[in-house]
């Protein structure tokens, strides 16, 4: 069904765990900061933890053995916070515009 | 309208008895650190309270302590709003008190026999007088009962009030809250002779109640502290408590499955768990992009300095302690050498606290606002806020670094005993005696006494704040209205 993690890698798991996370936010505050002030450079920096967030999600990947139907889990996490900060930016626009 | 004075004619009826569940559950908190620096030290110290006030007890007292003042603090909080929120007066008012002194007359009994009784024969009437043994929800079944009937006479007030009053988003998110709140603890109160029967409607109430239900209930809350404090607008927050209901009870709900991989269920729950937890800090995550539209937008403008630091303690006590430290470990691979370990210990110290403590602590400044007078409670307080200050930043530091500590602990124990080891007994005290797993428990005893000192200051503050303060946080206008 799964695989351990291998006794060597638990903290390297554990804190690519914590960093997936971290990138993540990381990410959604570059990203709403520079739509908000509209500065094409703190975007750029956003989409850097994006790409480090990424790296973690591999790191996490590979440490934790994740293969087979484990790769399902990899992809959400890639997809879901790529696309959630820009999912609610677009949602807090509109709502702001229906509330005005 | 006297400022400055504790004046209980200045609260409406919901809010007068919402102060007295604020005064238990003050009250409470206090006794959950009491006891967890009980427990804490009879790690470093084994022989204190042996055989009077054994560790099973004091830990038993320290985590039952916690869900009860939270829960004291919800109704509290909701007994505050429901008046405004409804536009009319509290239905039930009465029963409403009863059920408070029924309560609380109940919580203290439980308590007692824990203290003086603490356990019984395995049989039938210990389940009924004196412990379930279900972990966080021990309260033998007289109490548990008698706790159904207080949140329905709750439920009762609450959704009767709306009915006369006027609905609005936040409280018909609220109403069908309370329904799967009171529901959900049923599933704790049965008793199976299979383990793994039991274990898996036992989280139900755990899980569902923290991951599911109470976040919903704190949704409200916030919402309702928003508009009170930032002025946030009605239709933008009530919008928002939806999305955000979508997004926490589309991964939370099955998230359960992280409780469910070595409790004897089938293997799917390895799968379905590891998806939907891999999925619940996104939400979390991506409301960091909302905090900073509004932010940007409003310049956090408000009427409460300390409630206002309390609830943004809440936004990242809530990201860190559920989103980053829960991730850490939640999936299989890895849950498997931590579950059970000071590493969810470390987790559940960190995500209770700043998911619930805080906004719980935002919401005693709201009301201590109002019942000294709607005084002014932002920037240039008396003794420029200090109290307040330190203990935000006390209760803050010391419950991060009780975390911290934990953690170290908690990473030794999955290595030594799990990993290493393999779990046997051995292995069990090998990590148990390790350097490393030692000082890990000194530390979180000195950052528990840090944490006491900052309740200390927090009830200091609470009790004095405002207190020679004249000036009013209401324009002349809206002064000579609530005066009128």
């Amino acid at each position: 069904m799964f695989e351990p993690v291998e006794i060597q890698n638990i903290l390297v798991a554990t804190m690519a765990g914590a960093l997936v996370v971290m990138f993540g936010a990381l990410y959604a505050l570059g990203f709403a900061m520079g739509k908000l002030n509209k500065q094409p450079g703190m975007l750029r920096a956003a989409y850097g933890a994006y790409a480090a967030l990424s790296v973690s999600v591999f790191v996490l990947a590979y440490t934790l053995n994740l293969n087979g139907i484990w790769w399902g889990v990899t992809l959400t996490m890639l997809i879901g916070y790529l696309l959630a900060p820009q999912a609610i930016w677009k949602l807090s626009v509109k709502t702001h515009e229906f509330s005005d | 309208m006297k400022l400055g004075v504790l004046d209980s004619s200045n609260l409406t009826g919901g809010q007068q008895l919402a102060v007295k569940y604020y005064t238990v559950a003050v009250v409470l908190f206090g006794a959950q650190i009491l006891f967890g620096l009980f427990a804490g030290l009879q790690f470093l110290a084994p022989e204190f309270g042996y055989n009077v006030l054994d560790f099973s007890v004091n830990r038993m007292v320290h985590v039952n302590a916690m869900i009860v003042w939270m829960l004291y603090g919800f109704i509290g909080a909701i007994y505050w709003l429901v008046e405004e929120e409804a536009g009319t007066e509290l239905v039930g008012l009465k029963l409403g008190n009863l059920a408070f002194w029924v309560l609380t007359a109940a919580v203290t009994v439980v308590v007692l026999v824990y203290l003086f009784v603490q356990t019984g024969p395995g049989e039938i009437e210990s389940i009924w007088f004196i412990n379930e043994g279900r972990e966080y929800i021990e309260a033998p079944r007289w109490a548990d009962i008698g706790i159904v009937v207080c949140l329905l006479v709750f439920f009762y007030n609450v959704a009767a009030t709306f009915m006369k009053g006027k609905w609005s988003g936040i409280s018909g998110v609220l109403v069908f809250d309370l329904v799967a709140v009171a529901g959900l603890y049923l599933a704790g109160m049965f008793y199976t002779t299979n383990v793994s029967v039991e274990q898996y409607w036992w989280w139900w109430v755990i899980h569902l109640w923290v991951e599911a239900t109470w976040e919903v209930l704190i949704g409200c809350i916030m919402a309702w502290g928003l508009i009170k404090t930032l002025g946030a607008s009605r239709k933008i927050v009530t919008t928002w408590l939806y999305i955000e209901v979508a997004l926490m009870l589309g991964a939370g709900i099955l998230g359960l499955g992280h409780h469910y991989f070595w409790i004897g269920t089938p293997e799917y729950w390895f799968t379905v768990g590891g998806f939907f937890s891999a999925l619940e800090p996104v939400p979390l995550v991506a409301m960091v992009v909302h905090a900073v539209y509004d932010s940007g937008v409003h310049r956090f403008k408000n009427t409460n300095h300390p409630a206002l630091a309390w609830l943004i303690a809440h936004a990242f006590g809530n990201f860190f302690g559920a989103g980053v430290f829960g991730f850490m470990h939640t999936l299989p691979q890895v849950n498997l050498y931590t579950h059970g370990t000071q590493w969810s210990s470390s987790h559940g110290h960190f995500a209770f606290f700043g998911a619930y403590a805080t906004i719980n602590i935002a919401m005693f400044y709201i009301a201590l606002q109002k019942w000294r007078g709607n005084v002014y409670m932002s920037a240039g307080l008396a003794d420029n806020g200090w109290k307040w200050k330190w203990a935000l930043g006390l209760l803050n530091m010391g419950v991060v670094g009780m975390t911290m500590a934990l953690l170290v602990s908690g990473y030794e124990q999955a290595f030594v005993e799990r990993a290493l080891g393999g779990s046997t007994w051995a292995a069990y005290f090998a990590a148990q005696n390790s350097v490393w797993f030692i000082q890990g428990m000194l530390w979180r005893e000195i950052f528990g006494l840090m944490t006491a000192a900052g309740f200390g200051l927090l009830v200091w503050d609470l009790v004095t704040i405002g207190r020679t303060e004249t000036r009013s946080m209401l324009i002349p206008a809206e002064a000579a209205k609530a005066a009128a």
